[in-house]
């Protein structure tokens, strides 16, 4: 009898060091639910991202990944705590094109190089629209109505401080007047009654607009032309060098471990593959981007460098 | 037309989304915190396997029984579940405290449904007059319109027009913290980025209204037992007291479709606007604030209106009027349709089940209401030393669910504190309401219309719509005041 107890102890004894040393390995990441920390309010273009995002990896980590929104200060707010989080991969932060701005605008309590950069999973680029009966019809017709009539045209901007036009203005050297609206669909409505000019959205804001015969796309801001607007030509194509656009990714913070961050790559990178997140992004005309961390890194600099002599002039 | 849409929506499942979603939405809808933004926003992902009409009937009816669920919530507990109901508080929980919850929420109920019907019925016949008319709204508009909204402070600030005025000043005030709206300059942070976004609105409302009542009745331990005596009556309004809501009931559901269909504007302003005209055109104003059926009735017909007046610009021009909205716009470009004139022409048996999906689920709406009654009755028949704590933890959890932030709990306790005091020295709550919600809405149209309008102030006399927005809110302001002075006399 005494054996036997002794036995079961052991066996029980020996079972609960595997399992603590099975803990410190760390190589069954993940072991509980992932959260994905959405740095602006539910219902927006950022948390379709998400939450399509979180649906995917969760299939490929086999594991819940949940999206916690935490809008303020325009993303400064949920970035930072993503940030803060613990370094063990149960906290992700999706970024956006914030990241940079806001640390450049001196609103944000992090630099962006805080971040430990994991994978970007979509780019939006800037397209062009004005009103379906404006005389407006090319991007060469707007560019010359701005140089005749310098400072006259009005900007509907979905956002302020407004790097697409800003960037814009840079590059051709031409003026005109900037109203601020809180998001796209203000601005757009202006520009259908007439109260403004012109205007500089993500393809998802103004695709119904456009097949809705409401608004003419001019150009878009990228390198390529737009999966969803073929017939509309980029800048680069018009001779501007110049392509502008918002972006989202993953982050993590900046002393997560090696191993948990090539997990979280190959599974962002087969998820952004998947056919639920293909679909998805194609039928709300968001862009698929994948690119992996060095990449990913590499485009935030070079969008640092491209912004920074436009927040110097502010 | 309508049959058409009656017969895309007549099988068992897309009847039963519609009532699982009505469900839904009363339930998150009366939970203060959750919001039918954030379900809707929830069911997106899954919306893209069902078929287009179940999806979008769906995410309707969650709007539907989400903008009803915020007044059952506000009658019972003087918490309103969404900002929409906050005028609802006005008279429902006097009528709550007078024990006529049967009849306050069978009023809630029926304003609600006739709201929805008739933004309905103005959503199939109306549709492309109200979306020209809702495209003439330009900043100027919107300036006008958040001045008359800001001056029916005057017509809720009961007795003492002075003490109003205190808590409206109060209300600018801490709407002006957080990020300027046409720079993004900070402004009153202190430096923190947790006010960078300002205080936002529902931890606030949840704040003023919920944590300062279940203040009051710790410290009034006697008036407690008082209330607890008061009978609870089941009953609901009887036809006669119906007949006499008609009127209220159809221009509140006019007042709020026509709001509703103005993007930008919703919900919450239509409702004290409902409240407002409900009061200029009754023969007893004074019994307003003390437990009248109007003062229900008109900002449910009025909230509810809006359910039907959003779905205009979304269907017609394809312009989210507001968060909620513009999900749906995401449902409908994941289902590969384009809101538009097209719309209408190559999707017309959609856009009908559509409709149809609408009035069904202001049916269901209607029937869950009515039945639930006893339901609550028998929740506040609970002990309040059990029920008040209850509500607290409720508050508390809500008011973290809205953005995941330990700050906006504090921020509710601290309206709490500010509520409770406010009630003490008796200064009204709701201007602080109207003006958290209209004081920046007022600041950036007025300053944006100068931008439009070459830095000139023309656009306040040179505009009609404009001019008839601020003349209504001088009569609003000065009808209020002469009253005053009348009574004073008495």
């Amino acid at each position: 009898m005494k054996n036997n107890l002794l036995f079961f102890l052991l066996i029980v004894l020996v079972l609960l060091l595997s399992a603590c040393s099975d803990k410190k390995e760390r190589s069954d990441y993940p072991n509980k639910p992932i959260s994905i920390i959405v740095p602006f309010a539910a219902g927006g273009g950022t948390d379709a991202v998400g939450r399509v995002l979180a649906e995917t990896l969760k299939e490929e980590l086999n594991q819940d990944v949940v999206v916690v929104n935490k809008d303020g200060g325009s993303g400064a707010l949920g970035m930072n705590e993503g940030l803060n989080a613990k370094a063990d991969g149960y906290t992700l932060t999706m970024v956006t094109r914030e990241v940079v701005t806001l640390p450049l605008l001196g609103t944000a309590p992090f630099k962006t190089e805080d971040f430990r950069y994991i994978s970007n999973v979509n780019y939006d680029p800037a397209v062009f629209v004005v009103s379906a009966d404006s005389e407006i019809n090319t991007i060469e017709d707007l560019l010359n109505t701005m140089k005749e009539n310098p400072g006259k045209l009005k900007f509907g901007a979905s956002a302020v401080p407004n790097t697409y036009s800003s960037q814009f203005a840079l590059a051709t050297d031409v003026e005109f007047q900037t109203i601020p609206y809180q998001g796209a669909a203000p601005a757009i409505t202006e520009i259908l009654s007439g109260g403004v000019d012109f205007g500089l959205y993500s393809p998802g804001e103004v695709k119904a607009h456009i097949e809705g015969g409401n608004l003419k796309a001019l150009a878009v801001m990228a390198e390529d032309r737009f999966s969803g607007f073929h017939d509309v030509p980029t800048l680069i194509e018009k001779g501007i060098n110049v392509t502008s656009g918002t972006y989202r990714g993953i982050a993590v913070p900046p002393d997560t471990p090696d191993e948990i961050v090539n997990t979280l790559e190959k599974a962002l990178k087969k998820a952004v593959n998947s056919d639920k997140f293909v679909d998805f992004m194609n039928s709300s005309f968001l862009g698929i981007d994948y690119r992996g961390p060095e990449e990913f890194k590499e485009m935030i600099d070079n969008d640092i460098n491209n912004l920074t002599p436009i927040f110097k002039n502010q | 037309m309508v049959i058409e849409g009656f017969r895309a929506i007549l099988s068992i499942d897309v009847i039963f989304i519609i009532f699982a979603g009505v469900l839904l939405g009363i339930v998150v809808g009366s939970l203060p915190g959750l919001t039918a933004t954030m379900t809707i926003a929830l069911l997106l992902p899954f919306s893209f396997g069902l078929s287009p009409v179940s999806s979008i009937a769906l995410m309707v009816s969650v709007f539907i029984g989400g903008m009803y669920g915020g007044s059952v919530t506000a009658i019972l507990l003087s918490i309103p579940g969404t900002p929409a109901a906050a005028a609802t508080v006005l008279d429902g929980y006097p009528l709550r405290k007078q024990g006529k919850i049967g009849k306050a929420i069978s009023t809630a109920t029926i304003a609600s449904f006739s709201g929805g019907i008739v933004s309905v019925t103005c959503l199939i016949f109306f549709s492309p007059i109200l979306a020209d008319f809702a495209l003439k709204f330009s900043a100027a508009e919107f300036f006008a319109l958040a001045v008359f909204g800001l001056s029916i402070i005057a017509s809720v600030s009961g007795n003492s027009p002075i003490k109003g005025l205190i808590a409206a000043c109060l209300g600018l005030l801490i709407a002006m913290v957080g990020m300027d709206p046409l720079t993004a300059y900070p402004r009153f942070t202190f430096g923190t980025t947790q006010l960078m976004g300002g205080f936002s609105l529902i931890p606030a409302l949840i704040g003023l209204f919920g944590v300062a009542e279940i203040l009051g009745s710790i410290v009034e331990k006697n008036n407690i037992e008082e209330k607890i005596k008061v009978k609870l009556d089941n009953t609901i309004i009887t036809l006669r007291e119906g007949k006499g809501l008609i009127g209220t009931i159809l221009r509140s559901s006019f007042i709020g479709t026509f709001i509703g269909a103005i993007p930008g504007a919703g919900a919450d302003i239509a409702a004290f606007v409902s409240y407002n005209e409900a009061k200029r055109w009754s023969k007893n104003k004074d019994e307003f604030g003390k437990g009248n059926l109007k003062g229900v009735a008109a900002p449910e017909a009025g909230n509810n209106g809006v359910t039907g007046g959003t779905m205009i610009p979304l269907l017609t021009l394809g312009i989210p009027g507001d968060a909620a909205a513009a999900v749906l716009l995401g449902a409908f470009l994941i289902h590969g349709l384009q809101p538009g004139p097209k719309l209408f022409m190559d999707n017309g048996e959609l856009v009908y089940g559509i409709f149809a999906a609408m009035i069904v689920a202001n049916i269901f709406m209607l029937v869950l209401g009515l039945s639930t009654i006893k339901v609550f009755a028998k929740v506040l028949q609970t002990d309040t030393k059990i029920l008040m704590p209850i509500i607290l933890v409720l508050t508390t959890v809500g008011a973290f669910a809205i953005n995941n932030s330990m700050f906006d709990v504090y921020v509710m306790l601290g309206f709490g504190v500010l509520g409770y005091f406010m009630r003490k020295m008796d200064i009204p709550t709701s201007p602080i309401v109207l003006a958290i919600i209209l004081g920046p809405m007022a600041e950036e149209n007025f300053r944006r219309a100068a931008m439009l309008n070459e830095k000139s102030l023309s656009f306040l006399y040179d505009r009609p719509i404009t001019v008839i927005f601020l003349l209504l809110a001088i009569i609003t302001v000065s009808s209020s005041y002469m009253k005053y002075i009348k009574d004073r006399k008495k």
